[in-house]
Parts: C-alpha cells; structure tokens; sequence
C-alpha cells in the first residue's frame, strides 16, 4: 500500500487519548483501518497540563493504533482546542487587472493572504483560514473563480486563532515520541467534518460536540461554516458536579453518570432510588435520581445557554433549517436531546460519524467524532494536491508490473 | 483655521483640583506625586510637625495648631490632631477655597491624620467640592492602637467624605518582596496611592475620546460604606493592552478581579499615546468584560494622551458592599409611603442607567429597610422577609450583593437566619478544577458546579 494515503488522526482528548488510521481512497471515500484509544491523564479542558502523563497516553493509543492497523505511524494529524482558541468572519478583495483574461489560482492565493491580514492578538496564531464564499464583482454564489472573468474577486473567510504556546505544546508533546505532526485542526471544525453533510451545510445546522473538557461548536449555513467556538466546560464538570453534588469519589461520580445519568424528569424510570454497592474504599449508599438528573440537568443547560449566547447575537439561529447536531461523549445523556430542542428551540438529531466506510458499526461511536474528523479533514485538505508527472508514471509502471 | 475655545477650556480644567497632604504619611504622597511629575492640580500639604513640613515639596504649606502643638507632631494622639485642626481652621478653610475637588491624601492611625482629616473632609464638603480621599491603614505590626484609631478615623471619614478609597498597608506589602528593607515597603505604598490618585484625576481632567468624568467616577463610587476597588496597570511594548490589564487586575485592592464580578458597576478608563488602536481596546475590553457580569454596568473611558508615549495604562474603579451597617437617617421616613416591592426594586437597580442620581441608592436601600420594620403597622403591598427568602429559589449571593442591598441592614431581628442562608454558599467549591485555570464567564466561574449557581428545575 502506498504510504501517502495512509492518514492518522490524533486528538488528544480530556477523557481520552484516540488515533484513528485511515486509509485515503481516490474516490474521496476513507476507510478506518484501526482506532487506538487510551485512557487520558493530565489533561484538563482540552489543554496539557501534566506534559509527561499525557505523553504516556498518547504513546499509548498510538502503539495500540498501530497494533489494530497493522501500519506503522510516522506522521499525524492533530486535533487541538481550549478555551483559547477564537474565531471570526473575514473579507479580502483584490482588483483583477483589466488586461487580465481570467482569474487564475494565483488571484485566489492572493485573496486569501489580503483576507488573512488582521491583527491578532500578539501571542496567537492562525490555526484555520477557511473558505466561505467567493464574490466576482460583487455577485455572490461563485464556487470556484478559478477561470471566471471579473474585475474584482472577493471572498469570505472564517478565520479560527489560539495562542502560538499552548497549540505549541500538543504539538511538542507529540513530536517528542518522534511522530511527526503534518496539521492541526480545530476540534469542532474537525468533528463537523464527519457529523454535518454538504446538503445539511446547505439548509443550516450547528454542530454540538459535547466533550470531555470542552464543548465544542461549528456553525453551517450556506454550505460554508459561518461560526465555530469552545467552551471550556464538559463531562468532566458533569462528574465534578455530581461528585460536589452527592459526595462520591470521581470515579464513581464518573460511573454514575455514564450509567444513570439523565436529564428527564418524566417519571419514566420506575426506581426514584439508585443504590450504589459498596466496593473497595467506597461504602454503598443510595441516590436520589431526581437529584442526580437535577445536576447534570442544571449543567448541561448551562452549557447550551453558553453556546446558545454565543450564537444569538448574530440571530444565526434562525437560518439551521437542518437543526442541531450533538455529538461526543456528553450526547450518550439519556434525554439529552431534548434539554437541546428545549434550549435551542430546533430539532435536535444525535449523530455519529458517518460518511467512511471500514468497520462501520464499530467506530459509529460519537466519541470517536473529533478523531475520525481529523482524518477525513486531513483527506480533504490534501485531496487537491495533483499528482506529479514523474510520480503518476512511475505509478503506471508500478501496476504495469504488478 | 479655526481654534475650538471650547476645547481649550476643556483642557484647561473646568474646575480646580487641589490635593491635600496631611500629616506625615499624606506629605509622604505628596512628595512622591511632586517628584513623579507635574498635574492639573494644586498640593497643599497640611502638617502640625513644622520641620516635617520645611522639607515638603508642596507650594502651600499649613502648619497645623501651632498653638496646641508648638510646632512638634501630634504625638500620635487623635485628639491632639483634631485641636490643632480646629485652631488653624480658617487657615484650612481658605486653602481649600475655589476646588471644585478636593483629594485628600491621609495616613490612618496616627495623631494628625487620623484627628484633622474628617474635619478637613467636612471643611471641603461644606464648599461642595468632591471629597475624594486616600486613606492609607497602619500596618499590622504598627499595634493595635494605631489600628483603633485608623478604624474610627476612616468610619469618621466615610460619613463626610463622598469618596473613601481605602489602602491597606498590610494587603500592598505584598507588592515588594518580604526581605526587603521597611523603607521600600513604606515607598512601595507611597507609590500606589499616589500613582491611584494621579490615575483618578487625570481621568477627570483628560478629555477622551470617549469621555469618562465626574459624573461616572460618582455613579461608581459614591456610596459612603463601599469598600473601594481600584487597579491600575501601565504597559509598553507590542502586547501592553493585555499586560496593562492584567497589572490593573493583579493590584492588591482588586483582590485578583474576582471582587469585581460582584460589583454593580465598573468604571475601565483606558489611556494611551497617540499610537492607541481601536483593537488594542478592543481586545482590552473583550478580556475585561470576562471578569464582570452581564447585569454589571460597565462604564468605558478611552484617552489619547501624548504624553504617555508609547505606553498604555488602564485604570479600573469600582465598589463592593461592605457588611457595615448603615445608619438610619430619620429624614427618609416620609419616602416610607411609597409602597416598595422588592423584586421590582432589583429590576430597577439592576437596569444600567448612566449617570444616576447618587444619592438614591442609599436612599432605596434605607426605604426599604424602613419599610420592613413598618410591616406590622401599615398595609403596604411590602413582602415579609420571610417571604421574600423563600421565594428566591436558589440562594445565589452574587445577584444580592449586585442589587446593591445591603447584607449589614439585614441583621436586624429576624433577619438573621435568612442571611445566613445566603453566605452558606460563599466558599464556592471548585473540586478537581480546584487548581486549573478557572474558566470565567460574565464574572461567573463555571468550574463551580451549576446546580449552586443556578435555578433548579424543580
């Protein structure tokens, strides 16, 4: 197998650890070859904060990676988020010469660099510089200039920053188990590569990816993404909570909420009381669920309203004819879906990675969303690149033997 | 063309202001502004030590009750500092004559400061001048007496002056390293004030661009048992918005910008050389207004000052609540009438209005207090206190300490318990975020667990 279309997808998670292996067709499809996941240490809120703890786990999930693909990994696709990390909306122009025919691949580089040139804060730097839409002299609706004729070319841009440091250490923290990192990626952006489809992008839909450490959200209409952001707060406040909440250790916190945990208050459970056995260092008792559902209730809530508020000032929500799209961990809330539609006001789906092919049923798992989007971001952003003369003969001559 | 007479008055000064000194600590300040640069301003420094007052750097000098003192100190007595103010008052009076403010730098805790300075405040007040004054609290290791004595002073302060902005001695020694020498201790205090007090006049004197003056230097502070918070912060080089700001939150009397989010309003004053950028302020103000609430009342000044260079300094002044009990003034009783509904009083309140009247949030705070004492007599549409406890459904102590209600008036009677029920929530627990850096938003740390910031749902 050709070792450029092999593409891994690290995310360094607050939960988790997770490398996806991927395999690039030439018809755009992927195909997940093994998935490696670690248990995540000294990571809080998307962000390292032990370096030599989480390298451990990333070392980890890469061998275990390795194993179940059977490939060896040298270079990685990195997602990475925090609270840091900030986005806006940008337009650049440019004039067309008139003696020019046509717009060339050159004006559109060009475009972009005019539209890149804003002052960020003086410790951050540009994660992600992407495309909305083309305008030829103010006409909107152009998918590709590239040949058009026109005096004026504009186009928009979504622009996501974070500060140059604290992207940096994810960065070091694999290159120092001699992987290589090709790209980062912005969480949210990554996962909506594989939760929202173009024709989703197209009425409108804002995608949720409900995190370990953090909440994650991109923004689609007009088949461009129009927003995207991170709130340091995830699943790991929910277990605090439920920790504060009911006096349990974390690790029982944690374990009650993957399997009790809900945010209905229907009735439709029978038991009101969940008894916890006693084990080793923790003596059994029991818990309200009423209780229990009010905590993850009132913070979960929260966090919509805090994505929600971040959005309403530009009445986005109004146009997400597709609705809401939650995701990660946090959408395996048992009536999570409708604390959504309550907040929101829009039909809410959950929804897994879709859109590769492999294993399917076994990576549908809306855990594995950031890393799985990593890759198939990965495979968009290096799909363009032609294949060059020599390589493409040389390939001829390859199957000619073979 | 054509020069704006307008302008130039404006930069003129519309009013004069005058900086007073008293005792040693106060010409201590004086001294440190007279060498830190010229100001729109006149120094007066107010001494009863003569040969302390020989070596000030003030044009105006006042020997203070020669008569009671024959030219030495007050000796520490309170007592002896108010005799001696009293002999040498129309000396005073006439040296605060035409101020349209009257800042007053004071040391708490010794003879002179702590006996004249009230006297002083009431003098300035009597001509209606703005009263701002700059106490500074002994240091712990000064003794208790002092400690007494400063305490009564600034009580006796609070009531005369319409400003108190309170520096503690013992909080600000944390600004020089614990091996160092006393002296740079008593400097580094010395500094602060005098750098605050400059700070808060140039920003009633400069005309910005976005204009930040008297009237919104009272809105924030006037109220007379507010505890002061003030943060000041200078910076240079490429990324001095942020490194101004987070000096300006770092200083000792912001208590780390945490009490800032409990604070109805805020006044942020930014100043810069010509060179200032719109998104230098903008970033600024993005990363301040992470620090207050929503319902804060933010009260924004930019400048462009020539002077300052290349460097951008942020100011930030606000006040929080003290648990002081207020004292109740028998004059408010005929406002008693009006029927006051509590929950539409913290609507009101609540609602940012430029430029209030100063006065009428003590004087609602006093209705209402009054108000619920009448209960038993009158029909008014008042809720009992009781009532009003159980209705709130989350205790949440942040909104109560906005609404600008305060916690000391409630102690009377029954109140009690219902206030102990608030506080109960106060040491806000973190848990396993307890150490990672907080994750504020609109003043509200969201590491604390939602279900005790927020309304249950049932």
């Amino acid at each position: 197998m050709a070792r450029e279309d092999i593409l891994v997808g690290l995310e360094i998670g607050t939960s988790k650890v997770c490398a996806v292996v991927a395999e690039a067709r030439r018809d755009s499809t992927m195909k997940i070859l093994g998935v490696g996941v670690a248990q995540s240490c000294g990571v809080r809120k998307g962000e390292i904060v032990d370096f030599d703890t989480a390298g451990k786990c990333v070392r980890e999930a890469l061998a275990d990676a390795e194993e179940k693909s059977d490939v060896e990994i040298h270079q990685v696709f990195l997602s990475v988020t925090g609270s840091h990390i900030k986005s806006f909306n940008k337009r650049g122009a440019i004039d067309i010469s008139p003696d020019q025919e046509e717009i060339r691949y050159a004006d559109l580089e060009e475009v972009r660099t005019v539209a890149g040139e804003v002052s960020l804060p003086q410790a951050n730097t540009f994660v992600h510089t992407l495309l909305q839409h083309y305008y030829i002299d103010g006409q909107d609706g152009v998918l590709n200039p590239e040949g058009m004729m026109g005096s004026k070319l504009e186009a928009d841009y979504h622009i996501v920053h974070g500060v140059r440091t604290r992207i940096q250490n994810n960065i070091r923290c694999v290159r120092e188990l001699n992987i290589g990192v090709d790209d980062v990626v912005f969480a949210p952006v990554a996962a909506a590569e594989v939760i929202i489809d173009p024709s989703q992008r197209e009425l409108g839909g804002l995608v949720i990816d409900l995190g370990g450490g953090t909440t994650g959200y991109s923004v689609f209409t007009e088949g461009a993404i129009k927003r995207s952001g991170c709130i340091a707060v995830g699943g790991d406040h929910v277990t605090n909570d439920i920790s504060l909440g009911l006096r349990l250790p974390m690790a029982r916190a944690e374990r009650l909420k993957v399997e009790e945990g809900g945010v209905l208050f229907d009735g439709s459970e029978d038991v009101p009381y969940i008894t916890l056995k006693d084990e080793a260092g923790f003596v059994g008792c029991e818990v309200e669920r009423e209780h229990l559902n009010n905590i993850i209730y009132c913070r979960l809530r929260e966090t919509f309203e805090l994505v929600k508020r971040d959005l309403d000032e530009g009445r986005i929500l109004s146009y997400l004819g597709a609705g809401v799209m939650l995701t990660g961990g946090g959408s395996l809330i048992r009536g999570i879906d409708q604390l959504a539609s309550e907040v929101f006001g829009l039909p809410v789906r959950l929804t897994r990675p879709e859109t590769v092919s492999g294993i399917t049923s076994h990576f549908e798992d809306p855990t594995l969303s950031t890393a799985i989007g990593v890759t198939k971001y990965a495979q968009s952003v290096h799909a363009p690149k032609q294949e060059g003369w020599l390589k493409s003969t040389l390939r001829r001559f390859k199957s000619f033997g073979g | 063309m054509i020069p704006l007479p307008r302008l130039q008055s404006a930069e003129t000064g519309e009013f004069l202001i005058k900086v007073v000194g008293l005792g040693g600590a106060g010409c201590n300040v004086l001294d440190r502004l007279h060498r830190d640069g010229q100001g729109p301003w006149e120094l007066v420094a107010v001494n009863t030590d003569s040969q302390a007052l020989a070596v000030s750097a003030a044009p105006v000098k006042i020997q203070a009750g020669s008569g009671v003192t024959r030219g030495l100190g007050a000796g520490g007595d309170p007592e002896m500092g108010a005799q001696a103010a009293q002999e040498s008052v129309e000396d005073l009076r006439q040296a605060l004559e035409g101020a349209a403010a009257v800042f007053l730098c004071v040391g708490l805790g010794g003879g002179t400061g702590s006996g004249a300075a009230p006297l002083l405040a009431s003098l300035a007040g009597e001509r209606e001048a703005l009263v701002v004054v700059f106490a500074t609290m002994p240091f712990g290791f000064e003794g208790r007496r002092r400690q007494a004595q400063a305490e009564e002073a600034l009580e006796a302060l609070r009531q005369s002056a319409d400003v108190v902005v309170c520096f503690e001695n013992d909080r600000m020694a944390s600004l020089v390293e614990p091996q160092s020498a006393v002296q740079e201790a008593f400097a580094a205090v010395d500094q602060t004030v005098s750098q605050s007090l400059r700070a808060v006049v140039t920003l009633l004197h400069r005309r910005g661009l976005v204009h930040a003056g008297l009237d919104e230097l009272t809105t924030v502070l006037r109220s007379r048992d507010a505890r002061c918070l003030f943060g000041y912060g200078e910076a240079a080089g490429d990324n001095r918005a942020h490194d101004a700001l987070e000096l300006a939150l770092k200083c000792p009397l912001l208590g780390g910008g945490d009490a800032l989010s409990q604070s109805a309003s805020v006044l942020i004053s930014v100043a810069g050389g010509t060179g200032l950028r719109l998104d230098e302020v903008q970033t600024l103000m993005g990363e301040f207004n992470r620090h207050v609430s929503q319902d804060t009342q933010v009260l924004f000044g930019a400048a462009v000052d020539p002077t300052m260079g290349e460097s951008l300094s942020v100011t930030i002044l606000s006040s929080t609540e003290i648990a002081a009990p207020l004292p109740v003034r028998s004059s408010v009783a005929a406002e008693v009438r009006r029927p006051a509904v509590p929950l539409q009083r913290t609507a009101r309140v609540s609602t940012p209005r430029p430029a209030s009247p100063p006065r009428e949030e003590v004087s609602e705070s006093e209705e209402s207090e009054t108000s619920v004492a009448a209960v038993g007599g009158t029909d008014l549409p008042v809720r009992s206190p009781d009532a009003v406890v159980s209705e709130a459904p989350a205790p949440r102590p942040r909104p109560d300490a906005r609404m600008g209600r305060r916690p000391g008036t409630e102690m009377a009677g029954g109140r009690r318990e219902a206030r102990q029920e608030q506080m109960q929530f106060e040491p806000a627990s973190r848990g396993r975020f307890d150490k990672s850096e907080p994750t504020i938003v609109d003043g509200e740390d969201l590491d604390v667990p939602a279900f005790l910031r927020r309304t249950p749902r049932r």
